[in-house]
């Protein structure tokens, strides 16, 4: 990847250095889109990811032709330990912008060179047209569909659980475009844009009554042929990917509590919620404290390990292994946060935000348990991936996609 | 303490480890498992010169001078093989005469200790086994250079063929170290019959039993501590080990195994223990890779990684090796298989020097808590 003219380490760092010291000030801090869902990027913001990605800082990974330059893992590590050293956002973008990322590798040159920049500066929204209400766990098995008319698209059907759908700009959107073969191979992956009369969003209430996600109604879209992402009905390919950046994302963090009082900063939340409640001294919650904690200091290692033996190579197997543990990191950490409270957590509301976080985030860890695939799928991907298990016979595999059998 | 150079650790866990598929393979641990004395003269002679012995032993008293985060590795190769050795006891003998400072005693003892010739351990623990302050059961009288010992100490490991023989005892002015001959008049050595079959443990009891008083440097239960440490990395390193190689295993016998016409590790029932089980290992060979590093580091977490990894590693390896015998089913029941070999390692290492409920109290307490 390297470029031909190599700069040391040191060079690199003193370069990075000198220019945060010449142009980084500190931004105002990000805020939640209305009603939590999504993000707003101030203009202070945009301004700030412009300079970034024009100064080369935003993918040091990419090649030089793409707003990168060439740098191997370890060199591009340097970039992001010299941003984070002083709390700058927008590099690293060549490991965590999934969008930018699948649309490197993927999109017809003409698009390409429209979104790239744009996404990299997040000057465009995006959200993620994948699930159906048919098609959960089994995602090959979706029914939107995509006909080819003249330079363009025309797409039918519903999508489901997708944040960010009102203000986003394009979707990614997986779709049927053949429907003579087997399901793996009759998909295509598309960039859609969102803001047209066949897109219809609806949000949708979740058992956290809150609203992050929203159907998206697809009736008559129209999408141009240059948004099409790798070879026609080779999207499934191209969606692994994506995917691949996606879990990435999940096994690293998930929200906390929601009630906004506030939880000590030096102390671990299960420790201080406990001696809040007059229960640090029983050596039984002691015990399930300790397993909780235990658990997500455990992931934490895990992926320090990973990362530090993977080095650029970003596996989804690994990561898989991070999810399946956040999922049993979140309903335990709700567990024990129950058990603390005892009768407590019967109450909900604001004059009761222990019991309003504890229960929330009861609710809330299916959330990961479920979203960007169910543990049980994420347990067959480690299965056959990881541990190279045979896979579960597929009645579906190897038949017309037509005649495969749907829900009635 | 020091570290050794990366490469350097790498040959040395390469060469252990293809020394120990060649020579401590399950008919070798078999064999070796059903000897008095628990290990293999011959392999401990081997070990011993490709410096495993004196890993952690200074230099200048013939050691490797290598630290925890080598030993820790030595340890995964060890648990892996289900090696039978008295490595855990040197560890810990080695570990408590560093630590106490007698530079008489450092001189006399770590030398035959590192080059494996004298099998050295430590007795420190009554009969609740709790490996701790409060659980010392020996007292000692005397003064100047006439003391003895009276008392019983339990679960001593490799007690019945030791060497040299440490006892952590109280004496009228605190907590001390002495050193008894293992043929000493008055000293009592019970072999007990463990439920691992590859452990040697022994019950010492003393009846005014003529013993040498070892200078300490520091506070006596700081330096056991600073050697129990040493050997809870140790064991960590071991369980690691050891939980990757059933899981291993049993993975492969889910690839070869056809029940109904298919692999049985096609059967989500099969696939989705072993996913969870690799989370487990991966888990213990994080925890115990971290504990070595911080250790090692002086880190002032060290305490919370040591204590998250003896019972993280313990219950993992617990897991691994009881829901491999479940994912094998029936050729798993029989005492020609090895898994319960493994069950029975695990079920042992998760006892020694305290229990994963006791880690766990002590993780909270290292937190704060």
């Amino acid at each position: 990847m390297a470029d031909g003219n190599a700069v040391t380490d040191a060079d690199l760092r003193d370069e990075v250095r000198a220019w945060l010291a010449a142009n980084w000030t500190p931004l105002p801090a990000r805020q939640p889109g209305p009603g939590g869902a999504g993000w707003t990027i101030s203009p202070e913001q945009k301004a700030w990811l412009e300079k970034v990605v024009e100064a080369r800082w935003a993918v040091p990974r990419w090649p030089t032709e793409w707003y990168g330059r060439g740098l191997a893992d370890a060199q591009a590590r340097i970039v992001e330990r010299e941003f984070a050293a002083v709390g700058a956002p927008g590099t690293g973008q060549d490991r965590s912008n999934l969008w930018a990322n699948t649309a490197l590798a993927y999109a017809t040159p003409e698009f390409k060179a429209k979104i790239v920049p744009a996404l990299l500066k997040s000057q465009v929204n995006m959200c993620l047209l994948y699930s159906e209400p048919g098609a959960g766990s089994d995602l090959a098995g979706i029914r939107t569909r995509a006909d080819r008319q003249g330079d363009h698209f025309v797409v039918d059907g519903q999508k489901v659980w997708t944040s960010g759908a009102a203000t986003a700009d394009y979707g990614m959107l997986i779709a049927r475009t053949d429907w003579d073969v087997p399901k793996h191979r009759g998909i295509s992956f598309f960039y859609c844009p969102m803001k047209q009369p066949g897109v219809e969003v609806r949000p949708l209430r979740q058992i956290t009554d809150e609203s992050h996600f929203n159907e998206v109604f697809i009736t008559d879209a129209i999408v141009p042929a240059e948004n099409l992402l790798g070879p026609l009905n080779a999207g499934w390919g191209v969606l692994q990917t994506a995917l691949a950046y996606e879990r990435s994302v999940m096994g690293d963090g998930a929200r906390g509590p929601r009630s906004g009082v506030a939880e000590s900063a030096t102390e671990e939340p299960l420790i201080a919620l406990a001696r809040e409640a007059g229960v640090l001294g029983d050596p039984v919650i002691r015990q399930e404290i300790a397993k909780s904690i235990a658990y997500k200091k455990l992931n934490a290692l895990n992926n320090a390990r990973a990362k530090a033996e993977l080095g650029q190579g970003t596996s989804s197997s690994i990561m898989s292994l991070g999810k399946l543990a956040m999922s049993r990191i979140l309903h335990e950490e709700a567990r024990v946060r129950t058990l603390i409270l005892g009768a407590g957590s019967l109450l909900e509301g604001k004059d009761y935000p222990r019991a309003e976080d504890a229960n929330f985030l009861t609710l809330n860890a299916y959330f990961t348990s479920i979203g960007g695939g169910t543990d049980q799928i994420q347990r067959n991907i480690i299965g056959e991936r990881v541990l190279g298990l045979p896979r579960e016979p597929e009645v579906d595999r190897d038949v017309a996609f037509r005649q495969v059998r749907g829900n009635t | 303490m020091a570290n050794i150079a990366a490469e350097d650790l790498t040959a040395l866990t390469d060469s252990l480890h293809r020394l120990l598929q060649d020579k401590s393979t399950e008919t070798d641990v078999r064999r070796t498992m059903e000897t008095p004395a628990g290990y293999d003269p011959e392999l401990w002679r081997q070990i011993a010169e490709m410096g495993v012995t004196g890993l952690i032993v200074d230099e200048a008293f013939g050691g490797v001078g290598a630290g925890p985060v080598e030993l820790e590795r030595v340890m995964e190769e060890a648990g892996a093989v289900l090696l039978c050795s008295p490595l855990i006891s040197t560890v810990l003998a080695a570990g408590l005469i560093q630590a106490l400072g007698d530079e008489a005693a450092k001189t006399r003892l770590l030398p035959t200790i590192a080059d494996g010739s004298k099998i050295a351990t430590v007795a420190l623990t009554g009969a609740k086994g709790g490996w701790t302050e409060d659980g010392v059961s020996v007292s000692a009288a005397g003064a100047g250079d006439a003391w003895s010992l009276t008392g019983t100490a339990s679960f001593v490991t490799h007690g019945q063929i030791a060497d040299v023989v440490l006892v952590v005892a109280n004496a009228p002015d605190g907590l001390a170290v002495f050193e008894v001959e293992p043929k000493a008049h008055g000293l009592a050595i019970k072999p007990l019959p463990t439920f691992d079959h590859t452990l040697r443990l022994a019950d010492l009891t003393f009846e005014d039993t003529p013993a040498r008083r070892l200078v300490a440097t520091r506070p006596v239960w700081d330096a056991a501590e600073e050697a129990l440490d040493l050997a809870r990395v140790a064991l960590a390193g071991e369980q690691a080990g050891g939980a990757k190689r059933a899981l291993e295993f049993t993975v492969d016998y889910a690839k070869t195994r056809a029940q109904f016409g298919r692999l049985i590790g096609s059967f989500q029932a099969i696939k989705h223990m072993a996913a969870d089980l690799l989370l487990e290992s991966e888990s213990a060979t994080s925890a115990a890779r971290a504990a070595a590093r911080s250790l090692a580091d002086g880190d002032k977490n060290a305490q919370a990684a040591i204590s998250l990894a003896a019972f993280a590693c313990a219950d993992a390896f617990s897991t691994i090796t009881a829901t491999a015998i479940q994912m094998h089913g029936g050729i798993a029941f029989t005492w020609a298989h090895p898994a319960h070999l493994y069950l029975r390692r695990a079920r042992a290492d998760a006892q020694l020097f305290g229990s994963s409920a006791a880690y766990r109290e002590r993780y909270l307490e290292a937190l704060g808590a």
